[in-house]
């Protein structure tokens, strides 16, 4: 009896033991199988409907891929992608901007781009296509990891008309710095009693490290030291900021905050609640499409983004990156698809531009006609020359919470600068500390 | 052969009924929890695919000596202080109104239960648009105490923000928790309301010396599931950060548990958290089964 169960044990394990073996044999690349695709991107009408058609034309072509193509609020996507990643259920493809993917890219989750598979030679022919720097946030020991869908940086919209009932000149009176987006604000805003009905410009909070941060920098501050090890230098600088933004909120000088409609929103819809707000390339497309009277009325343009008076250095608003990536836990074969299917979609940047004023970061597209084209591409460009991309980490989507809390304990509790600075620098060192 | 009772035999029917619930609740409840327990003594990054490191009891010690925590506890203490007792006090006065009605009483309970089956998220977005500066939250209050253009600043003001969260989870459960109460006082005997009536009791007194005592066990069990679902609100906080308000008023343990989970990537530290939630959880349930114990009526 004893000898039969032996046996059994020992044939049991015999038949289990393949599959504890590590290591597959290699199996050449299948790319004729049937595929399917799934990605996964953020809600934008007039980008899903040209994406849609470009993925009709790449399955059209290569009838064994299938896409399902799912978008998601443009907010809920961190968390959708954090959930679904760490139980190894994330999307073939997916687009972040550059400071949520970097942590998807650090950890290991990501398709290295290997240029073969997309009929390039080199890594060199695909980044001499873009722009110094944009490949910065998806380049990791030697690969690249993503292709940008979208190059964005915010400059100042102004709606004339609102100006013009003000007594001003929005062509001379623009604001040029912050202390005048300050003092116009003071002039544009209407209440009732406490209660803005119109405010003369307001910020685009949750991007704090794109909107906010350059304001520091331009003051001579930075968010975490060049050696990555210290967090907060130039406390002028944050204690300056910090104060500006208490006199901006409810128990300073009463003049907006992130509790009112989005600005942007409120602009292009011109019902006379801002006369000011800031904004990428992209917000034109929206405009036309949600109000085109006000587009095509004149009644606005758009200038650069507003400096200090006495600021250290010129440091325009901070470039938001787009990558689309390709999930590197899915197989090699699907990999390859995945990534032509990127590169094709993107190859087809004039669309892009054309149809959703999409900016890609390439050679190509700026010295285009189309580009130049597009009303006030130069002021965007002329900021561009003065930005760096937002700030990115494995640590940034953490830092930016960090930040909008310390940004809210100023504006909207009214806490004292110097109190507000401790405490974020504690949160954010803690966050480096962890690393 | 052996023999078996038809007491044993019932019993064995009754295990084989139990055991779907008691597999699941193996699976879904008891192996996460342990999970996250274990999960507590190692650096667990939710994104990272090395091994995690074991770090003993590090992580209980960061938990336990960092301010923002204990800023949660105190959140979630006046959350669920401000959430609890108007729950179990409104709810039980309003269960008498319905019940001593002699019309209207299944519209009431209609009206008043309506909200609980809103989700959070929908209710939530419609007391956004409510406190909103220029909404009717302002527009009301200041209508009642005639102080046109005030701003209360609803979602922007440390207190205020407190109170409009709390405001919004006791209009959405304080139907839920009337209906416990109109049928706890449903099963008090008419006999011994009759009794009080003949005994030339008021009104008043029927209430306090009859129908109270009577309504314990419910009143037990309405502050008990009111306290833990309160220790566990959520989604408004999570809601009302998303859409602008400040953090640290309504920080509660809950949303900084799903903060630290999916914002730093720290599951760790986020187990730590909700294993001392629990904690706290069990205890207080204990503490107040216990006080309740002590004095039971039975007429």
């Amino acid at each position: 009896m004893k000898k039969a169960m032996w046996i059994y044990l020992i044939v049991m394990m015999a038949l289990l033991m393949p599959l504890s073996a590590k290591g597959v044999p290699e199996v050449a690349l299948d790319l004729s199988a049937p595929v399917k695709l799934t990605i996964w991107t953020h809600e934008d009408a007039n980008r899903t409907k040209l994406e849609k058609q470009l993925i009709s034309e790449f399955t059209a072509k290569n009838p064994n891929v299938t896409v399902d193509y799912q978008t998601y609020p443009s907010g809920k996507m961190r968390e959708l992608l954090t959930v679904a990643f760490s139980a190894n259920q994330g999307p073939d493809i997916f687009n972040q901007s550059q400071s949520v993917i970097r942590q998807f890219v650090v950890e290991g989750r990501t398709s290295a781009l290997n240029p073969a598979w997309i009929g390039e030679k080199s890594l060199k022919a695909i980044t001499d296509r873009y722009l110094p720097g944009a490949l910065e946030a998806v380049e990791f020991e030697g690969g690249v990891y993503g292709m940008p869908l979208e190059y964005t940086n915010l400059s100042l919209f102004v709606n004339k008309q609102i100006f013009r009932e003000a007594g001003l000149d929005a062509e001379k009176d623009y604001p040029k710095t912050w202390e005048d987006v300050m003092a116009l604000s003071e002039k544009l805003v209407l209440r009732n009693g406490e209660i803005i009905t119109r405010r003369g410009f307001d910020f685009r909070y949750p991007s704090y490290t794109m909107q906010f941060l350059p304001m520091v920098e331009q003051l001579g501050g930075q968010l975490i030291s060049d050696d990555g090890k210290k967090a907060i230098i130039g406390d002028e600088a944050w204690l300056k900021f910090f104060e500006y933004m208490r006199q901006w909120g409810p128990k300073g000088k009463n003049l907006g905050g992130p509790t009112y409609v989005a600005p942007r929103t409120a602009f292009d819809l011109n019902k006379n609640e801002i006369a000011m707000s800031e904004s990428g390339i992209y917000q034109m497309a929206r405009m036309k499409s949600v109000n085109p009277t006000f587009y095509n009325s004149g009644d606005w343009m758009v200038v650069p983004y507003p400096q200090w008076a006495d600021a250290k250095q010129e440091v325009a608003g901070a470039i938001a990156c787009h990558y689309y990536l390709v999930n590197g836990q899915i197989p090699e074969a699907k990999q390859v698809w995945a990534w032509r299917l990127v590169d094709f979609m993107l190859s087809h940047s004039e669309d892009y531009l054309t149809q959703v004023n999409l900016v890609q970061p390439t050679y190509k597209l700026f010295a285009s006609e189309t580009f130049k084209a597009i009303p006030y591409s130069a002021v965007f460009v002329h900021d561009m020359e003065r930005a760096e991309l937002v700030y990115y980490d494995d640590i940034s989507s953490a830092v930016n919470d960090k930040f909008k809390a310390a940004v809210e304990a100023a504006m909207l509790q009214g806490e004292d600068p110097a109190k507000v600075l401790v405490s974020f620098r504690k949160a954010v060192q803690d966050l480096i500390d962890q690393r | 052969m052996k023999y078996t009772g038809i007491e044993k035999r019932k019993a064995r029917w009754g295990y084989v009924f139990v055991t779907p619930a008691v597999v699941l609740f193996l699976m879904f409840s008891l192996y996460p929890m342990l999970n996250a327990l274990y999960n507590t003594f190692f650096n667990m990054k939710l994104l990272s695919l090395k091994p995690p490191k074991f770090v003993g009891l590090a992580n209980y010690a960061y938990i336990l000596t960092s301010e923002a925590f204990w800023k949660s506890m105190k959140a979630t203490a006046i959350f669920t202080l401000g959430a609890f007792i108007p729950l179990t006090v409104f709810s039980l006065v309003l269960g008498l109104y319905i019940t001593t009605r002699n019309r209207g009483q299944k519209a009431l309970q209609l009206m008043l239960y309506t909200p609980a089956i809103l989700s959070s998220v929908v209710a939530a977005l419609i007391w956004m648009l409510i406190f909103d500066p220029r909404g009717l939250g302002n527009a009301f209050v200041n209508f009642l105490f005639q102080t046109p253009g005030i701003n209360h600043n609803w979602l922007t003001d440390h207190i205020m923000l407190q109170i409009s969260t709390i405001t919004i989870y006791v209009w959405k459960y304080i139907g839920y928790f009337t209906i416990i109460y109109v049928t706890g006082i449903a099963k008090i005997p008419q006999s011994t309301l009759e009794a009080a009536t003949i005994d030339g009791a008021s009104a008043m007194q029927t209430v306090m010396r009859v129908i109270m005592p009577l309504l314990k066990p419910t009143t037990m069990m309405v502050s008990i599931v009111a306290m833990l679902n309160s220790l566990k609100s959520f989604s408004t906080q999570y809601l009302f950060t998303q859409r602008g308000a400040p953090l640290e008023p309504v920080n509660v343990v809950t949303l900084n548990i799903y903060n630290t989970a999916m914002r730093d990537l720290n599951i760790s530290r986020a187990c730590v958290m909700s294993f001392l939630l629990f904690f706290m959880m069990m205890v207080l349930t204990l503490v107040r089964m216990k006080s309740s114990e002590r004095d039971v009526t039975v007429y």
